[in-house]
Formats: structure tokens, sequence, C-alpha cells
């Protein structure tokens, strides 16, 4: 009988096999511990995330245990999620983030040069870790000596203990902190002439009546963290997935065209997000097994993204895939608002890299997990490659 | 509120109101129309709420942006009314606006 434990560290160095048999024998599975419905299999996630009313956000997507939430545009649920994605999905599209790609690449090229004549990096600590909190700030428009502590605090928030299945202290205190800031940062920043980035644009709605200042606050939250980690482990789980298909690794190298492909595909193969929470809002019916208005129940999107009934080869690790309907940024009306800069993010990312250590190898002696319910990737992801003299000018 | 009809590619047709200021796709999705997916949830970059216009009502919409011409190369049986369903915003100049959608929408080479 299948057993499916998203807090068991053990559990999170390979989850596939759990997801496989999930999919095979428990297509609708109850993790009574965690009083939490799951849902494994493609067709079931992708119908789950266009139903909206069946599958709510307003009680979170975490699958800790259910606390009472803030409104983010991942918290609340039409027309109030309407209003709020309204705000800032035009300034997400790929054209509008296109922009930024010649900082990325000056901040990449910035963090990866004190190691090139080394021949040694660690491809999270030293650079996946600092590049999306150096991008995220320049958006929101926090200052750049800031961000050391906000990636601290933004850490906090997401870390887990072992068993732990409600938001711990450290995170409540990191949440806090984070709070004291923008308020901090907002009030300093009414006093001064208007700019033209993230946050101003929030405080002019919430000035024009469209957004609370709880909202606001929301708002803020949610893209300081929501990015922030995710895209860190993306870049660090490509560098992983390239080291152990080598083949896959020299396609890119002899066709660096394919870039995109290769980000999708490890979006679809090992995407960060294994999966989110919903509650139910309405009895649904899965596989003769109904489910309660009321239940809490998982969408496991990167189960979903394995699923040979709907990818052929679905283990196999193929960047000339191109599967564009996968959920590694989940689906639907609450789907990824980062997903485009994500996206480009680990594009460059991965593209510097290569520029400078085509040759990379992992120390897989020294990878480090990350322990989370949702999110997985590593903390650590030493390499090696052949140092390079004289450092390049960004 | 703007009233917009959906036809789907069977003939079917869908006559519903939209939330001023909602995009193609999201009155579609909260009305629970078949036919458009809105993988991305409206950030131009999947293709899958590709509806078709036609010129009587295309006339009063902006242009279509790189963007989304970027986006639309991935639609399945893109014709010259083509448009993506999330970079229409409806407003009341749109109401009665007629949309058709297609038999499919493409989500990738698989």
């Amino acid at each position: 009988m299948v057993h499916f434990d998203p807090f068991d560290h053990a559990f999170h160095d390979d989850p596939y096999a759990v997801y496989r048999a999930l999919r095979d024998e428990a297509p609708v599975y109850y993790a009574a511990p965690y009083k939490l419905w799951v849902l494994s299999r493609y067709d079931d996630c992708s119908r789950a995330v266009r139903d909206f009313k069946s599958f709510i956000n307003k009680y979170g997507v975490s699958i800790d245990e259910a606390k009472e939430q803030m409104p983010t545009v991942l918290t609340v649920d039409p027309p109030d999620h309407t209003r709020l994605r309204h705000l800032m999905a035009g300034m997400f599209t790929p054209e509008a983030v296109q922009p930024l790609e010649a900082s990325v690449r000056t901040m990449a090229r910035e963090l990866l040069a004190p190691f090139l004549e080394t021949g040694k990096v660690d491809i999270i600590g030293d650079f996946a870790a600092r590049l999306p909190m150096a991008i995220i700030c320049r958006l929101l428009g926090f200052p750049r000596e800031d961000e050391d502590m906000l990636r601290n605090w933004t850490d906090l928030v997401v870390q887990r203990d072992e068993a732990a299945t409600e938001m711990p202290q450290h995170a409540i205190d990191a949440t806090l902190k984070l709070f004291d800031y923008f308020e901090k940062h907002m009030a300093e920043r009414a006093r001064k002439p208007a700019r033209d980035d993230l946050v101003a644009h929030l405080m002019a709605s919430e000035k024009a009546g469209k957004l609370s200042h709880q909202e606001v606050l929301g708002y803020l939250y949610i893209l300081s963290i929501a990015g922030n980690e995710t895209t860190t482990k993306l870049i660090g789980n490509i560098t992983y997935q390239m080291h152990r298909n080598r083949d896959q690794l020299e396609l890119l190298l002899n066709d660096r065209s394919l870039m995109a492909d290769a980000v999708e595909e490890t979006m679809r193969y090992d995407g960060p997000t294994q999966l989110m929470g919903r509650g139910v809002g309405r009895d649904i019916e899965y596989h003769g097994q109904t489910i309660k208005e009321g239940e809490r129940i998982a969408l496991l999107f990167m189960s979903a993204n394995r699923d040979e009934r709907h990818y052929p080869d679905a283990d196999v690790y193929d960047i000339n895939r191109r599967a564009r309907d996968h959920l590694g940024f989940g689906g639907g009306l609450h789907a990824c608002l980062g997903a485009a800069l994500a996206r480009l993010e680990a594009k460059v990312a991965f593209e510097e890299m290569l520029d400078v250590m085509p040759d990379f190898i992992v120390d897989e002696g020294g990878l480090k997990r990350m322990h989370a319910p949702s999110v997985r990737g590593y903390t650590h992801v030493p390499v090696t490659f052949k140092p390079v003299q004289g450092v390049r000018v960004a | 509120m703007p009233n917009v009809t959906y036809i789907e590619a069977n003939g079917t047709e869908h006559e519903v109101d939209v939330i001023e200021g909602c995009s193609l796709m999201e009155g579609s999705i909260l009305n629970e129309v078949p036919g458009i997916i809105g993988l991305c949830g409206g950030i131009c970059s999947c293709a899958t709420c590709h509806c078709y216009i036609g010129p009587q009502w295309a006339a009063r919409l902006s242009p279509p942006s790189e963007g989304e011409l970027a986006m639309l190369e991935r639609a399945s049986d893109r014709r010259p009314e083509s448009r993506l369903g999330c970079q229409i915003a409806v407003t009341q100049e749109l109401d009665g606006m007629v949309v058709r959608l297609p038999e499919h929408q493409s989500t990738g080479d698989n």
C-alpha cells in the first residue's frame, strides 16, 4: 500500500517512485495524519486548476495546518483575486520582463566573476541564491544593500524543521520583520517623489482606492517570497540535471538556441514546486471518491508532470520535448505570476554558467537538500570546472 | 456588465456577463465556458486562450502587441482574426461582442 508523507525528509531525496505509486494505485489518496486529500495524475490536476469553484485558495495554498490567511493574490478567490492579479499581470508578461535581461546578465556575471580563477563555485550559495533576490529588489525598488537581509528573512519564512506541520516561530518572526520593513520603506517613500517601480505602483493603487493597505503588504510579501526561493532552486535543478544527463548538456552546448527548451523541460521534469494546497469549495468526485466541501486537498504538480498517461517516456529528461502544458508553474487563474521572469532568470543564469564553465561537474558528495513539503531543491550545489584566467568585465 | 457571446467550434453559444476590466480569457473561465484553457493565468505565456475576433469587433480593440503576436505563433489553426483572450480587456464598449473559439488549444509539441 502506497504511503505518502510530504513532511518526511527521507522522502524528499526521491519522491518520484512514490508519485508513480500514487498515480497507479491511489489517484485519490488520503493522508490521514494531515487530513489531506491528494491528486497526482496529470488529467486530474489539470482539471483541478481550471475548476476554481471546487478548488479554492482562501484557506491558503500550503499544506501546513490551515491558519488565518493574509489576503494575497495567492490566498483569495475571484472576484477579489481577479482585481489583485490585474494590478500586476501586465508587468509580468514575457514582453514586460524582457528589458530586465541585461540586468540579470550583468548580475550573473558579477556573481560568477570571483570564482572563475578558482574553478570552484557553489551554484546555490554563491550564485543562484543571490540572483533572484537582486532582481526582485530591483523590480520592487528596495535598496541593493538590503538584499542580504531580506533574503535571510524570506529564507526563514519558508524553512521548516522535520515534522513541523505548522508555521514555526522563526518563520513568524521573519514575517513580522518583513512587514515592518515594508511599512518603513513605504513611509520613507511617501515623503519623497514617486518612482517607477512595483512599490510605487502598489502605493498608487492604494491611494486610488483599488487596494487596501493590508493587500499592499500582502502583495509585497508574496512578491518577495514567491519568486525568490523557487527560482534559486530551478537554477540548482537545471545544473544538477545537466550534470546527470550529459547527453542533454552536449545537445545544449552544440545548439544554445535550445536553452529556453531546456529550462522548460527542467520545469516539467524537476520543477521546484512539488505541490500546491487548495480548499475544497464544493463537493467533488474524483475516481468514484466523493470529497466534501471544506476538506483540504493537495495537487501534486510534479507527479502530474511525470504522468506517463500524458507524457511519453515521462521519466526521461529530454530538452527537445517542448511540452508547454506542464504544471511546473501551476496553471489556470492562479498560475505563477512570475513565470516569465523565472524563465528569463534561469535561462540567462545557465547561459552565463555555460559561457565560463561548459565542462562543469557537480560534486555530488557536497550536495545538500532543503526540506519543505512543497518546494524541492538544493541548498548547496558545489561544482568544479576548468579555471578561467582573467576576469571578464561585465 | 458587458455581455459577451462565446461560440465553441461546434457552434454551441454561451452568452455571459463579464465583469468590466476582466480579460476575455477570464470572462470565459469565470463563467465556466469551455474551449479556453488559460494555462498561464493571463501573462501572455501559453497561447491556450486563443480565440477569433471578427473584423467588426477587432476594429474596436488595440492591435496585438509584439508579445501577443509572438505567442500566437504557437497557436494551432491560427487565422488573421486570431487573438489571445488574456490580452483583451472587456469594457462596456465591447457589450454584445462575439468571440469564436478554436477546436483545440495548442499545448506544445507533445
